[in-house]
């Protein structure tokens, strides 16, 4: 036993047990109200507090900042497969999350050799203090993040050719381009209704089998389909933190046998920090809306 | 990078932990980008820290701080850019002795002084100019004169 709690390995198993239990003491006190909401101090604080935990089981290690670095790639690989134990997370968030948390377990590992190598308790514990009391704010603060995503395409085709296709369009077969798409992320590939009015059901059906349930909501023939997502798959990678609220698609005749093809989602993000993850939503919304529109464009060209 | 960051988006250090982050991601990229650079700040660090009365930090807008007796000699951001403050006076002096060494990259016209490490010789050489600025903070102490 003691040759596995050794202070090099206590810096990563007992800094990312504390890390998990503060997880799972806070959700277990937000309960069923916190809607898996996953806030900042779940990627910021605790991160930056088992970095803090493992230089302190490190202190006395005379070691370089290649080899502490070294460790934090380490121990955020530990973190991560916690992370897909515990908190069921799948692949692809985890490659999404992985910098944050490597940055801050980095960050929190040199402050915390910084702290130690000070030896000031004074200082120490007013670190700990503030990121307790950082952390404490932060779950019982409201957290909800609404946005939208604006994409647009010119097809070499008349309005009433495409506007056929964005209301439903066949399987798209061509190969996926976005790096996510092909590493596993689902990825939009066919569009149905039950018909061609306000009101209609539609499904947006993904690779993997997901089907999303919309609903339409503004029907304007050639200008304008507005769809609510009345529902959507649960599921370990990223349609569990994002939710897309609905979808708009706006046709402009050109005038010159063209048209252009606006495409619009409004999402709802359930991760956090917002500065973070909405670069990743947005990216994410913008390959989907892209992916949609370019198959558009490839069958209403071809027609 | 460096200097694009401290120029436009300077302005974000004033938010707390941001240059702490900002410095984790230099220390991330030096070690994939310049890894000896990382060894030669580590050894660095090694020679200040058994000087009399001096401690390490981390400096409020990032990087490791060599202070002595809660004075600060200099710092180094984790890309290897060591910033010290002298006197204009003394600073004119080392920039025309060394061309290796610039003005702050944020404060030019002040006593700050920025300088790159990136070999060994440099390394030693930043070494030399701690040892300049501790120096100085120690004949100040030892005629009694303010150590600001």
């Amino acid at each position: 036993m003691s040759k596995i709690f050794t202070p090099q390995y206590n810096g990563y198993l007992v800094a990312n047990a504390v890390g998990f239990a503060i997880i799972g003491i806070s959700k277990y006190l937000s309960g069923p109200g916190s809607n898996g909401v996953l806030i900042y101090s779940e990627f910021i604080i605790v991160p930056f507090l088992i970095g803090i935990i493992s230089a302190w089981f490190w202190r006395d290690d005379e070691i370089s900042s290649m080899t502490l670095v070294s460790r934090c790639v380490a121990n955020c690989f530990v973190a991560i497969v916690l992370s897909m134990v515990f908190l069921s997370e799948g692949i692809i968030c985890l490659i999404i999350v992985s910098p944050l948390l490597w940055t801050f377990i980095v960050a929190g590992c040199f402050t915390g050799r910084a702290m130690f190598r000070r030896n000031n308790n004074t200082l120490n514990a007013s670190v700990l203090a503030m990121l307790l009391v950082l952390f404490v704010v932060d779950s019982t603060s409201v957290h909800h993040y609404e946005n939208m995503v604006a994409d647009r395409i010119v097809i070499n085709a008349p309005v009433s050719k495409v506007w056929k296709n964005v209301v439903a369009y066949k399987r798209n077969t061509s190969p996926d381009k976005y790096w996510l798409f092909r590493v596993g992320m689902p990825s939009p590939v066919e569009s149905t209704t039950e018909g061609y009015y306000v009101g209609a059901k539609r499904k947006c059906v993904f690779s993997n089998g997901y089907v999303f349930d919309e609903k339409i909501v503004v029907y304007e023939e050639n200008k304008n389909l507005t769809f609510d997502i009345t529902d959507q798959p649960r599921d370990p990678e990223i349609m569990g933190h994002i939710d897309i609220l609905r979808g708009q698609f706006l046709l402009q005749d050109n005038g010159d046998n063209t048209t252009t093809v606006i495409g619009n989602s409004w999402y709802r993000l359930y991760v956090f920090p917002v500065w973070y993850y909405d670069i990743w939503a947005k990216n994410v919304t913008r390959n989907v809306h892209l992916r949609v529109m370019e198959h558009i464009k490839q069958i209403s060209e071809a027609q | 990078m460096f200097r694009f960051v401290t120029r436009y988006l300077g302005f974000l250090k004033a938010v707390p932990g941001t240059a702490l982050v900002f410095d984790a991601w230099l220390r991330i990229a030096t070690i994939f980008t310049h890894p000896e650079v990382s060894g030669y700040i580590d050894s660095i660090e090694r020679e200040i820290s058994g000087w009399d009365n001096t401690c390490t930090g981390i400096h409020k807008y990032g990087g490791l701080q060599f202070s002595y007796a809660k004075h600060e000699l200099g710092h180094i951001h984790s890309n290897g850019l060591l910033d010290m403050r002298f006197s204009r006076e003394i600073k004119q002096q080392i920039m025309a002795v060394d061309s290796r060494v610039e003005h702050h990259h944020v404060f030019k016209s002040t006593g700050w002084i920025s300088f790159y490490i990136k070999t060994e010789a440099d390394a030693v050489y930043a070494v030399k100019l701690l040892t300049m600025a501790y120096e100085e903070y120690r004949a100040k102490e030892r005629t009694g004169l303010p150590l600001v």
